[in-house]
């Protein structure tokens, strides 16, 4: 059993390969943790993990960059059906399309588009950073014994623009910032969140450890 | 052109000065790595922190929190404040900081910038801080007699890596970089020049990808993005589309 977490030059992916150790042993849930830039272990993987950072044509740049990668995450989600998480632009990238200034190509496995978070109130600052509780819109296996609403836990966002579901039953929870996020999507065997679960302490790891055992 | 955002310790925090005034200072983050993190976060590849107590001591004082910082990003850190011997500058460089910034030293000991630029090709900046046309040092407590001009000729054979040109009355207060300033020093001397003190908005970013700007290495950017006047991503996607020009 292996979880390949897929690098392609989006930032360091040593904490989040930390936290999917970390959770891995903790949970009982032992899986290797591969991080990878080879499309041939994302194809032999079980799971995958698909993180980013920064902007998004950049992360779809960089998935091109690499022969044959797209076709392995094709491959094994759409048509495997492996567990996927999408973090942060690795989430977004799930979309149809992404709007960060110009209009780039997602991967299209939700419908949708990332788009400019717009808070309501002008003092709230971009990009969006800090901890927010989320609030449930449909249950989901990865929420699974997770303490969620206003009282619940908090989750760590660093972001400037959101993935708007077109459809709403992909939308798993949102987070307030002067109007409600989209912070967790979900659809099948894809889940992502616009948060960072490997900085997201307790709520992060018990997310993580549920999508270990994910059986979707 | 690479836009570095900034870190400025204090007693472990990371604050932002107004020109240079301990006594004005703002926590901006009580946790400095998270900080760091967010930068990277936002898609910066490169950093710059300054060690703001080391530059009064003349020796290392925020330790730990450089430390910290470098375990938990994969940026491209330049580092200042209290680097004043070849010990620092080696042992900074051996924890993994990128590039180390040797400021009041440059002014009073040239040498230590030779040698130590010398030993680490490629990883020795020299930040000259500029009060009224002249180099402010100790923390921008004091101020020499040498222009800024005078001490980059001194190091410019010595293969310093770059110049950190700050204007002193212009850091934290958000007026904008002295761009005038910077790009004749840069037009003067064979070492790229970085721009600091007073980056405002988007429109110090668009004037720093103007032609007339094109020795300089880049900017520095503090209070502006921490306020959010500067928005990091419409930045660094003007930056890239201005190299995918090139």
């Amino acid at each position: 059993m292996s979880v390949a977490i897929v690098d392609y030059g989006s930032g360091n992916l040593h904490s989040a390969a930390k936290a999917f150790e970390r959770a891995a042993r903790e949970s009982g849930h032992e899986q290797l943790i591969v991080v990878t830039s080879e499309p041939e272990k994302v194809a032999s993987s079980e799971r995958v993990v698909l993180p980013g950072v920064g902007a998004f044509a950049d992360c779809r740049r960089g998935l091109d960059e690499i022969p044959g990668m797209i076709d392995a995450l094709e491959e094994s989600v759409r048509k495997g059906a492996k567990p996927f998480f999408g973090i942060c632009v690795g989430m977004q990238l799930m979309a149809e399309r992404g709007r960060e200034y110009q209009v780039t190509p997602g991967l299209g496995w939700i419908a949708g588009e990332v788009d400019r978070i717009t808070p309501t109130d002008p003092n709230l600052k971009i990009p969006h950073m800090g901890w927010n509780t989320l609030n449930l819109l449909k249950t989901h296996p990865l929420l699974e014994d997770i303490p969620l609403g206003p009282d619940g836990l908090h989750a760590y966002f660093v972001h400037s623009f959101e993935l708007k579901p077109a459809q709403r039953s992909d939308l798993v929870a949102q987070a307030d910032y002067g109007g409600p996020l989209t912070a967790i999507v979900g659809r099948d065997n894809m889940v992502g969140t616009q948060f960072h679960p490997e900085k997201s302490q307790r709520l992060g790891l018990k997310l993580i450890a549920n999508f270990l055992k994910w059986a979707p | 052109m690479i836009l570095f955002p900034a870190i400025d310790l204090k007693e472990g925090l990371a604050v932002r000065l107004q020109q240079g005034d301990m006594a004005r200072a703002t926590v901006f983050h009580r946790d400095p790595a998270a900080q760091a993190e967010a930068f990277e976060l936002q898609g910066f590849k490169h950093l710059h922190v300054v060690d703001l107590d080391g530059a009064f001591a003349g020796k290392p004082m925020n330790v730990t929190a450089v430390e910290r910082i470098l375990e938990t990003v994969g940026l491209c850190v330049q580092l200042g404040g209290g680097i004043r011997d070849m010990a620092t500058v080696a042992g900074w460089l051996e924890k993994g900081v990128n590039r180390v910034i040797i400021g009041t030293a440059a002014v009073r000991n040239p040498a230590l910038v030779k040698e130590a630029a010398r030993t680490f090709p490629k990883r020795v900046a020299v930040g000259l801080d500029a009060r009224d046309g002249k180099v402010a040092v100790q923390g921008w407590a004091e101020t020499s007699e040498l222009s800024a001009l005078e001490i980059a000729r001194r190091v410019e054979d010595a293969g310093v890596a770059a110049i950190i040109y700050t204007d002193v009355t212009r850091d934290g207060m958000l007026k904008g970089l002295n761009l005038d300033a910077t790009i004749a020093l840069a037009e003067a001397i064979s070492i790229p020049v970085i721009a600091s003190g007073g980056l405002a908005s988007i429109d110090d970013i668009k004037a720093l990808l103007e032609p007339r700007a094109r020795k300089l290495e880049g900017a520095i950017a503090g209070r502006a993005l921490y306020d959010g006047r500067l928005d990091a991503s419409e930045a660094l996607k003007l930056i890239r589309d201005a190299r995918a020009a090139v």
